[in-house]
């Protein structure tokens, strides 16, 4: 065991590289001019001003949540960049910066692997809209999707051409005041990703977001709103990397989901930040406030996480189920190592009558990590019938990490049932033996319970992610030996 | 081994417990109609082999507000502790359950097991439970669950088929929800909450 410890703790982060791009940045610190500023940079109307603005004006009135089982180093907020852009200011979209189009394909990121697709569908199927620090670099299949009508940009181009969709959806899931990390994201928020399925359409494709934070001494604050019209389909990735730096970056993203009347929404996240290094240093602030809503009867969103990067993750994906019969679910793998620290989990509020609700949650800590499950599910006095599942397991590989579980449990119906359980435990000797005796190597033994223990979640994944998912958990996995 | 009962509002209930190395603990709490107010409980696991087996049952039909706590704390390795409390929540009643199983750093081989199980009777009636782990050592076997619900219609249907008149049927259905932990109680003491269900 004390050997897949220092295997673990040895391996390095692959994506840690910095792309050498000229960079145009805001000077440091937040104040009204640099919203202002912001805005400006965006050319944006007066209504989004005035929102960033009173944002920032709660947030000034707002402490740091306390809560979370982590322990966060001091976050000195004039002491961030929050606004940088690639300089590339005539024609964004086309012309994609040599630099820029290597670093994607140093990650090998669906914009590429959408050519290795090719081979097994026989057309490519997935849209990306990646952002590189503040600006979203390139939106693919923009015609194809116009087509069936679909919206699929960047945040700041929605804005632009979609001014009515954006201020009718906006912050209507997430309030601007929600709390003090969505408050600071409503007030800075750079950019993001903006997509509408409208009325009975179903995405020909698999729509993807991609976050890089690559400047030093920057925060990411992407802002993505997600609509589902009536009847609409739709699945969703979001990928996110970051360079190896030593101080912490801050990234303080706000995803707002919108469902209405039988529309389905997927949504993956596989979630790559640096983590720091060994010894704990550096690493991306993962500070995140993701929450959608089943509007309309009949609705379903499906979320599915697998987070193995950020120092500290602190992301709480939830789901308000206000519609009649809508449904959601949670899936997550959460695995942390070194000095990582994860406080993440689910919320599912439930409101409206025979709403039904699964949460599975995986976490795998090793290292000197923390991982800890936090989640609530509610019964409103008005959710008649409904339902809930939740079953929140942890791995523990080594014995100076630690794996908690604070679940909340809230029922106001007398005719909705609520079940959790959770489990802890380590990959056992038994196991590891009975491989072994079959002739599989210790090290494989390990990826093989690993795989089999987080499987439940992977299997939900979009494909594209779920080898890329595969592959980070075993990376981290390698020269384990039991 | 002895079993010790405590009746809240009756008995003085211990609020801290420490069981040192090889010793037995069986506890069982009651927490009659009522009875409100916070309840606190706390024990500390600090000798190798020592093994604290803990339940308890509370009935809130009429508007009490009862907040339970318990935190056991494993502080060494080799010991195990069971935890089952049951509720049965009416009238406009709140009841929370709020349970932390605490496993030290090095504290290896440790079996903890946390259950509470509530139904709600009433459409007034709110329940909270926080069932929580939080663990720092990895050769560990812990677990804990948690539900709420109701009492199952179709079971009542089952019964009242049978000629069983139907507030007789619904006790059943509490009696039978509270079995595990009656099960530990002395006669007179089952009797007195039987008493209490019809």
């Amino acid at each position: 065991m004390d050997e897949l410890i220092k295997d673990i703790a040895a391996q390095e982060y692959k994506e840690g590289f910095v792309t050498e791009v000229a960079q145009e940045y805001a000077p440091k610190g937040l104040s009204e001019d640099i919203i202002r500023l912001i805005s400006a940079k965006k050319g944006e109307p007066e209504w989004l001003l005035e929102f960033r603005l009173d944002a920032f004006r709660k947030w000034q009135r707002m402490r740091p949540p306390y809560w979370g089982h982590v322990k966060l180093p001091r976050i000195d907020f004039q002491d961030i960049i929050y606004w940088a852009a690639p300089k590339r200011p005539e024609d964004r979209p086309d012309a994609i910066d040599p630099a820029l189009m290597e670093t994607f394909d140093k990650l090998g990121i669906p914009l590429r692997e959408r050519e290795v697709l090719a081979g097994v569908k026989s057309k490519s199927e997935v849209a990306v809209d990646a952002v590189f620090d503040s600006v979203s670099v390139t939106t693919t299949f923009r015609r194809t999707l116009a087509e069936k009508g679909i919206i699929f940009c960047s945040f700041s181009e929605a804005v632009r051409e979609h001014p009515d969709l954006v201020r009718k959806y906006l912050a209507t899931v997430v309030p601007a005041g929600d709390n003090f990390y969505a408050a600071l994201n409503s007030a800075v928020f750079s950019d993001g990703s903006f997509c509408y399925v409208p009325k009975g359409v179903k995405c020909p494709m698999e729509l993807s977001s991609y976050f890089r934070i690559n400047a030093a001494g920057t925060g990411q604050f992407e802002r993505t709103l997600i609509v589902a019209d009536e009847g609409a389909q739709l699945s969703y990735m979001e990928g996110c990397t970051a360079p190896m730096r030593d101080e912490n970056q801050l990234h303080a993203a706000v995803v707002e989901i919108i469902v209405e009347k039988d529309a389905d929404v997927k949504y993956s996240t596989v979630q790559n930040w640096y983590p720091g290094d060994a010894e704990g240093r550096g690493g991306i602030l993962n500070l995140v406030t993701k929450r959608g809503i089943c509007k309309g009867s009949g609705s379903h969103l499906s979320w599915t996480q697998v987070e193995t990067g950020s120092a500290v993750t602190w992301k709480y994906p939830s789901t308000i189920l206000k519609g009649d019969y809508s449904s959601s679910e949670f899936y997550s793998v959460a695995m942390t190592n070194h000095y990582q620290q994860a406080d993440t989990g689910t919320k599912m509020i439930h409101l409206g009558r025979g709403t039904r609700s699964r949460v599975v949650s995986k976490g795998i800590s090793a290292g000197h990590s923390e991982n800890s499950y936090r989640g609530l599910v509610q019964m409103g006095p008005a959710a008649e019938g409904a339902r809930n599942f939740s079953q929140c397991d942890s791995l523990l590989i080594g014995s100076s990490c630690g794996a908690h579980t604070f679940p909340v449990i809230r029922n106001q119906n007398p005719r909705a049932v609520v079940e959790h359980e959770a489990t802890t435990s380590k990959i056992s000797e038994d196991q590891l033996f009975y491989c072994n005796q079959r002739g599989i190597a210790p090290e494989d033994a390990v990826a093989l319970i690993v795989g089999g223990y987080a499987r439940e979640v992977l299997s939900r994944l979009p494909m594209e992610f779920a080898v890329e998912a595969q592959k980070l958990l075993s990376v981290s996995l390698e020269g384990a030996v039991g | 081994m002895n079993s010790e009962v405590y009746v809240i509002g009756r008995d003085s209930v211990p609020q801290y417990l420490r069981l040192e190395a090889g010793e037995e603990r069986t506890l069982t709490l009651i927490v009659p109609p009522g009875n409100g107010g916070r309840l606190v409980l706390e024990a500390d696991l600090v000798g190798p082999g020592a093994s604290l087996d803990l339940a308890g049952l509370y009935l809130c039909p009429g508007d009490e507000r009862l907040d339970l706590r318990l935190l056991v704390r494993h502080t060494v390795g080799g010991c195990v502790s069971r935890q089952l409390f049951k509720g049965l929540v009416g009238g406009t009643a709140r009841a929370s359950f709020d349970g932390l199983v605490y496993v030290a750093q090095d504290a290896q081989k440790t079996q903890a097991y946390q259950e509470n199980h509530t139904i709600l009777l009433s459409e007034t009636a709110r329940v909270e439970s926080r069932p929580q782990l939080e663990i720092y050592a990895d050769d560990v076997q812990c677990s804990h669950g948690a539900t709420t619900g109701y009492l199952n219609p179709e079971e009542l249907f089952y019964l009242r088929s049978r000629g069983i008149p139907e507030a007789e049927a619904r006790r059943l259905q509490m009696v039978a929800f509270l079995a595990p932990v009656l099960r530990r109680l002395p006669e007179p003491l089952i009797e007195e909450i039987h008493a209490c269900l019809s």
